[in-house]
């Protein structure tokens, strides 16, 4: 996998964060994973087909999902995981990859993304389709989100 | 096939009666029009037209506040601007405002009639995607098991309304894209993957990644021949299948996501397996 795919999720989540009310982005670690993934709390997968194909994790704490769709929703209290705060964060996952989706066609990749699906749980294993999973850790408000990237290539 | 009923929006005189004219020519139903954001209002509470053909200068508003208006009284109306100006930061605004198309002023028939018909079209085929999408994956499940098993399945419950639920062990989940997105959601205990991957390769099964490669095998066929044949139905849906992801643990819930889905449970050999699929209308490509 090329590590240059990983930049348009870096842009895009830059990008989106702070027009849903978030202050400051900042990148954390960037990790290479086997196929299959150890994760609880919130998980997102979206589908991608095209030039590339593959599928993105996003994988958030039970907290932290919490308080981004706290911010998303103009802090309104989110004390629980309601129907609003899955739609919102879906909706995060969503825009994050269709805005990334943009640029990789500014690359002249083109791509097309599928709905998300949000599960929840503790310690749920994750497989993914590729034998490699590039995760980048990325921060809205200090508020930690990993993103775990599985294309075939 | 019933007319298309079509209001116009435009402070011009002229231009009302001319695009009327084209409209009315090519088959089209224009049931009013409107030079004001109240008149708007109005006329398509009035109306309930399928569509409007919007104006972007108007007396003390403009198109895109109309077209935000039409839409709280009805989203699923379809709002095509027409107007002289045309530039990127226009387009971009209209993409914004759910604006379905832009054709520019001055108007060529054809190029209205080409924007109305592919707007519209997208409608009767999300329909006919709608009505057709989930029986054909049931079948693609039914043929996939006895094809792949020799087995037959029943399908024992079945239900289109969104709920949250608790997965049973695994859960598979197939992103679909083409001209509407969606996805393939397959969940069943672990007994059951076993149970399955067993027949699948006619032997016990060795370690856990033999058995999710199989599952993760099983669900791909399924959800690649019910694309085959809803693109066969109609080639333009172009769906085409992400890889399957596989994720699994002691009490994974799968949220009610916020599009239609239909679910079934069907009973098996290897026992009980959930189908889940849906589309999104989502945003139609522009232009």
């Amino acid at each position: 996998m090329d590590v240059k795919h990983i930049n348009p999720f870096i842009e895009s989540f830059a990008n989106v964060m702070p027009q849903l009310g978030f202050g400051s982005t900042r990148k954390g670690n960037l990790s290479v994973k086997g196929k299959e993934l150890q994760s609880s709390g919130v998980i997102i997968i979206v589908g991608i087909v095209g030039e590339i194909k593959g599928n993105v994790v996003y994988s958030i704490g039970m907290e932290d999902a919490k308080k981004i769709a706290s911010t998303m929703m103009m802090g309104m209290p989110v004390d629980e995981l309601n129907e609003m705060a899955e739609s919102a964060i879906s909706e995060l996952t969503n825009m994050l990859t269709a805005n990334a989706a943009t640029s990789f066609s500014g690359m002249g990749i083109t791509i097309d993304i599928s709905t998300p699906t949000l599960l929840y749980g503790e310690d749920i294993s994750v497989k993914m389709s590729s034998n490699q999973v590039i995760c980048i850790q990325l921060f809205a408000d200090d508020i930690p989100m990993d993103i775990n990237i599985s294309f075939e290539k | 096939m019933e007319k298309i009923r079509i209001v116009i929006v435009d402070d011009s005189p002229f231009s009302i009666a001319f695009l009327r004219d084209i409209l009315e020519e090519n088959g089209y139903e224009v049931v009013g029009d409107a030079g004001t954001l109240d008149e708007v209002k109005e006329v398509i509470k009035a109306k309930k037209p399928a569509l409007v053909t919007m104006d972007m200068t108007l007396p003390g508003t403009d198109g895109f506040e109309c077209t935000r208006a039409i839409h709280e009284i009805d989203p699923s109306i379809k709002v095509i601007v027409v107007s002289s100006m045309m530039d990127d930061e226009i387009v971009n605004e209209a993409k914004k405002n759910k604006v379905s198309a832009y054709v520019q002023k001055p108007v060529d028939a054809d190029e209205l009639v080409t924007a109305i018909t592919r707007v519209m079209a997208s409608d009767e085929l999300y329909t006919l995607l709608e009505a057709e999408a989930f029986s054909v994956f049931k079948e693609a499940l039914l043929d996939g098991v006895n094809r792949m098993t020799k087995t037959l399945l029943t399908f024992k419950e079945e239900y289109s309304t969104n709920k949250e639920h608790k997965s049973e062990g695994l859960t598979v989940i197939i992103g679909i894209i083409g001209k509407f997105s969606g996805r393939m959601l397959i969940d069943l205990s672990k007994e059951t993957v076993n149970n399955i991957a067993e027949a699948l390769l006619k032997r016990d099964v060795k370690n856990n990644d033999e058995m999710l490669a199989a599952i993760a095998e099983f669900a791909n066929i399924v959800a690649g021949n019910a694309c085959s044949v809803l693109n066969r139905k109609d080639k333009s849906f172009g769906l085409r299948v992400a890889p399957p992801s596989i994720l699994y643990g002691e009490s994974v819930h799968i949220s009610a996501p916020n599009f239609k889905t239909d679910t079934a449970v069907a009973e098996t050999n290897f026992g009980e397996v959930m189908i889940n699929v849906g589309f999104t209308k989502g945003e139609e490509k522009w232009m």
